[in-house]
């Protein structure tokens, strides 16, 4: 039987008072680093439907200790959040606003628990502080990322405009199953449906088609990419990514198929940096859950996941 | 500056560990404590932080306040598959001893929950007040925050979640609510964003009146909220009015305010209107 789990608190650089819970594996594993969960978006330390809960699990079967913990201003942990919005709350995590609580928690596992190796991760904006705290911190060795985002959300009044050829490729999947539906065709015929993206996504489609057609691959996927396409790409991703990377640092990405963060980091990430994806693609261990949503909400893409983490943790290098 | 402690920690209930988050204010406290009542599955991280605010505020008045979750949500042990409105009933109950225990000394303990969980509140206190036995919880201020009556509505508004991924991941409905509810009848269980639906609870909660309007027991002073949405018309809640009138000292008021247990365009850091209605009522009602 594992040790219970400790509810504990620790200081941020700022003096705030954050909150989380340590899970000790039944035998601890001096070899092993510990794993440090980010907070995702505005949930708390459990995620989205309880995402991280049976995770742990799994990570402390495998003799992981594993600390998940609220920022500040969110879950229990103090502070206050000035946004009004929640477009903000994820635009400020996506430049790096929780970079420091992040290194306070590795400061609180050195100090209390004489942890020095880390793996960092989490899911979507949870993955990429993780990432950002991999950039600043040589001890961590490691991201496991679920749904890292690659670009910064926007309170655009055209949503659609950022739309991946993967994203539209799903939302013609969407219209053509609704052909036949008398109240979808009510709603384009009385303009109240987004007339811009249906047309967007049908010429996606015809191209798609065209380029297939023609044999051509990923590089003509990016010559076509519209720049105002682009224009949401975070720009602190890439820095990051390869200078962790470039440290021998490993990362694992995991995608939901159905998640709009899968199109974003093929076509606005690993298509624009082919060169360096292929350097560093013996460190980096990409997988798509089929038929999954952002927050992998279901038992058997949890699973799944769950499978995936623990074959990718099993073959990185002991020191 | 914070005016209170705050303290983390498990407790259990039976053999189910239980997280909980205790608001200990400094210096002299208040005789009345208070524990709050969270929603069921994503509605509680939704409202998770007007939650906080909340308990900050009373904590800063004076108030012992503790903050826990339910089995299968937040920290606790178990799932959502396996509860039922019996075990929603013992945590809660639980919750309230824990309080006692860290503050032995209080003499009431107030109740304040929001949808289903103010449901469970509501069920918590009339148990009490029917019981014979002494309790913190008689003559206690309950505050009821959108309560769920109608338990078989709300379940398959809950469903209805299952309808929605269904559509986002399959691009259309492939299992009606009507196939769920017999899969779940038969010993399955639905997920829904995460929480896994199982017969306990659609048994236990899926009745016409969680909460009845028969007259109460409950001798203490009760405010039932309605949330009113910003821009949309006022309607009237005669389930809601009934339900104030049908104890000794019950009032129904309205706050404006976005539905800050969903996910909204909004940040919910706070519900202001909310919290500033339930500080002023309790001011005049806790006393």
């Amino acid at each position: 039987m594992p040790p219970e789990p400790r509810a504990i608190t620790f200081r941020n650089a700022e003096g705030r008072q954050l909150f989380g819970t340590l899970h000790a594996p039944a035998v601890r594993r001096p070899d092993l680093p510990a794993i440090v969960l980010f907070s995702p978006g505005a949930k708390m330390r459990v995620g989205p439907g309880r995402l991280y809960i049976p995770l742990t699990e799994v990570l402390t079967d495998l003799g992981y200790v594993v600390l998940r913990f609220d920022v500040f201003g969110l879950g229990d942990s103090e502070g206050e959040l000035e946004e009004s919005l929640l477009v903000d709350v994820y635009s400020n995590i996506q430049v790096g606003r929780y970079v420091a609580d992040g290194i306070a928690a590795l400061t609180w596992l050195k100090r209390e628990e004489g942890i020095s190796r880390y793996i960092v991760g989490g899911l979507c904006g949870g993955a990429l502080t993780g990432l950002l705290v991999a950039e600043r911190e040589l001890g961590i060795e490691a991201i496991l990322s679920f749904g890292m985002p690659v670009t910064l959300d926007s309170d655009s009044a055209i949503p659609s405009k950022y739309l991946t050829r993967h994203d539209l490729a799903q939302l013609r999947r969407g219209y053509l199953a609704k052909l036949f539906n008398p109240e979808a065709w009510l709603r384009l015929l009385t303009f109240r449906s987004d007339l811009g993206t249906i047309f967007r996504s049908v010429v996606a489609g015809v191209t798609d088609r065209l380029r297939r057609s023609g044999g051509t691959g990923g590089a003509a996927r990016t010559a076509t990419l519209p720049p105002e396409q682009l224009a949401n790409v975070n720009p602190l991703f890439p820095t990051a990514y390869f200078s962790f990377l470039g440290r021998g640092g490993r990362a694992l990405m995991v995608f939901s198929e159905k998640d709009r963060m899968l199109g974003d980091w093929r076509e606005k990430f690993v298509d624009l940096y082919p060169e360096q994806m292929r350097r560093f693609a013996p460190q980096i261990t990409e997988h798509v859950v089929a038929g999954a949503n952002h927050v992998l909400s279901e038992r058997a893409w949890q699973q799944e996941m769950h499978e995936v983490a623990r074959r990718w943790l099993g073959a990185l290098p002991r020191p | 500056m914070s005016t209170a402690n705050e303290v983390p920690f498990f407790f259990t209930r039976e053999r189910t560990r239980l997280f909980g988050l205790f608001h200990d204010p400094v210096g002299a406290p208040s005789s009345i404590g208070f524990v709050l009542s969270h929603p069921f599955a994503e509605e509680k991280l939704w409202s998770h932080r007007v939650f906080v605010s909340l308990a900050r505020a009373l904590a800063s008045r004076g108030h012992p306040v503790l903050r826990f979750d339910f089995t299968g949500a937040g920290d606790s042990d178990g799932s959502t598959a396996h509860a039922s409105l019996e075990t929603h009933i013992a945590d809660l109950s639980s919750a309230v001893t824990a309080l006692i225990g860290r503050r032995p000394e209080l003499g009431r303990v107030g109740l304040i929950g929001l949808r289903f969980g103010a449901s469970i509140a509501a069920r918590v206190m009339e148990m009490a007040a029917e019981d014979a036995a002494p309790s913190v919880l008689r003559t206690a201020p309950l505050v009821l925050v959108d309560p769920v009556l109608d338990g078989a509505g709300y379940l398959q508004e809950v469903l209805r979640g299952n309808l929605s991924a269904q559509l986002a991941t399959h691009g259309k409905v492939i299992e009606t609510r009507e196939v769920m509810t017999e899969r779940i009848r038969a010993g399955g269980v639905v997920n829904v964003d995460g929480y896994e639906i199982g017969r306990s609870l659609l048994e236990s909660v899926g009745v016409p009146d969680l909460v009845s309007l028969h007259p109460k027991a409950h001798d203490g002073p009760v405010l039932v909220v309605s949330i009113a949405q910003p821009g949309k018309p006022a309607k009237p809640h005669p389930a809601l009015d009934s339900l104030a009138g049908a104890y000794a000292e019950g009032e129904r008021r309205e706050v404006l305010e976005h539905q800050f247990w969903r996910e909204i365009k909004q940040f919910y850091g706070r519900a202001s209107n909310l919290q500033a209605l339930t500080l002023d009522w309790l001011g005049a009602h806790a006393a």
